[in-house]
């Protein structure tokens, strides 16, 4: 019953702040707005019971990616947005018309997939297999069976690092020969 | 079978379903807004309900896979938010605004 109370709390919470990050005008409040769903959906990791993806979760994405962005935004000095939205009533309805059939898609998928998924555990009993929800198992996989895509990530992190810096050093868009 | 509430009972429908909601809400995001930072923004809270249901999907059935999936969208993230913020200084810098439209002028 508590983690009942709890998953629904938390749902609430990241469903309000991630309402608040597409409807506020203010770009900081949306950069405020994201931090407390990152730190939702790190509670939401806590009740999954994997406790390591949390801690990381709380550590790049509410501590780096979110400093990040308000630096960048500190960086601008924005006032509020006179036109936040996109222009056009039609192509905005079109928009908001095309998400929710989207999200009515996903959820009728969903809700015929579980059965699916409740039945082929019915039959071949995935539940028997061994599983240790801790930090050294999740090592152990990603260190004995995932360590090339582990080795590519890194690979992958030096590109974007020199990518960035090549970047911020050009005078702002290739016309800008000044 | 018992029956099961679905107020009290928690399953992997709930978090697909809530991963359901932030992903759209995302979307949202991206096809509404005009601001780079906030694009930028929704598009971290889709790839943060991606993550929600590789979790749920790693707890309810037994596989620790899912997890490590985990990992790598998020170091995925963390690039495509540097390039991004990047790109968004360098078009600050040109034309004083961060608006979405003025991505047309960064063509050679």
């Amino acid at each position: 019953m508590t983690d009942a109370i709890l998953f629904w709390f938390l749902a609430l919470v990241t469903v309000c702040a991630g309402l608040s990050v597409i409807l506020m005008s203010n770009p900081i409040y949306s950069a405020l707005s994201l931090a407390m769903t990152m730190v939702g959906v790190s509670a939401l990791f806590v009740t999954l019971g994997a406790y390591f993806i949390a801690g990381v979760q709380l550590i790049v994405y509410a501590g780096a990616v979110m400093v990040l962005f308000v630096m960048v935004l500190m960086l601008f000095d924005l006032k509020h947005e006179i036109q936040a939205f996109t222009r056009g009533k039609i192509t905005g309805a079109i928009k908001i018309a095309s998400v929710g059939i989207l999200a009515g898609l996903v959820v009728g998928a969903i809700t015929l997939g579980t059965k699916a998924i409740e039945a082929a555990k019915a039959t071949e009993a995935v539940a028997g297999k061994t599983y240790d929800n801790n930090t050294m198992s999740l090592a152990q996989n990603l260190f004995l069976q995932n360590v090339f895509g582990f080795e590519a990530l890194g690979v992958l992190l030096l590109v974007i690092a020199v990518g960035t810096v090549a970047l911020s050093r050009s005078r702002g868009g290739t016309h800008a020969r000044d | 079978m018992p029956e099961t509430n679905i107020l009290t009972t928690i399953g992997l429908e709930h978090y697909l379903v809530l991963s359901a909601v932030l992903f759209s809400m995302g979307m949202a995001g991206v096809l509404l807004r005009r601001n780079l930072i906030v694009l930028l923004m929704s598009i971290e809270l889709m790839l943060n309900a991606v993550n929600i249901s590789f979790v749920a999907f790693s707890k309810f059935n037994n596989n620790i896979e899912g997890q490590i999936m985990v990992f790598f969208v998020m170091t995925i993230a963390a690039a495509e938010a540097a390039v991004g913020l990047a790109l968004a200084v360098s078009i600050f810098k040109r034309f004083k605004e961060v608006n979405i439209r003025f991505f047309e002028h960064l063509k050679g």
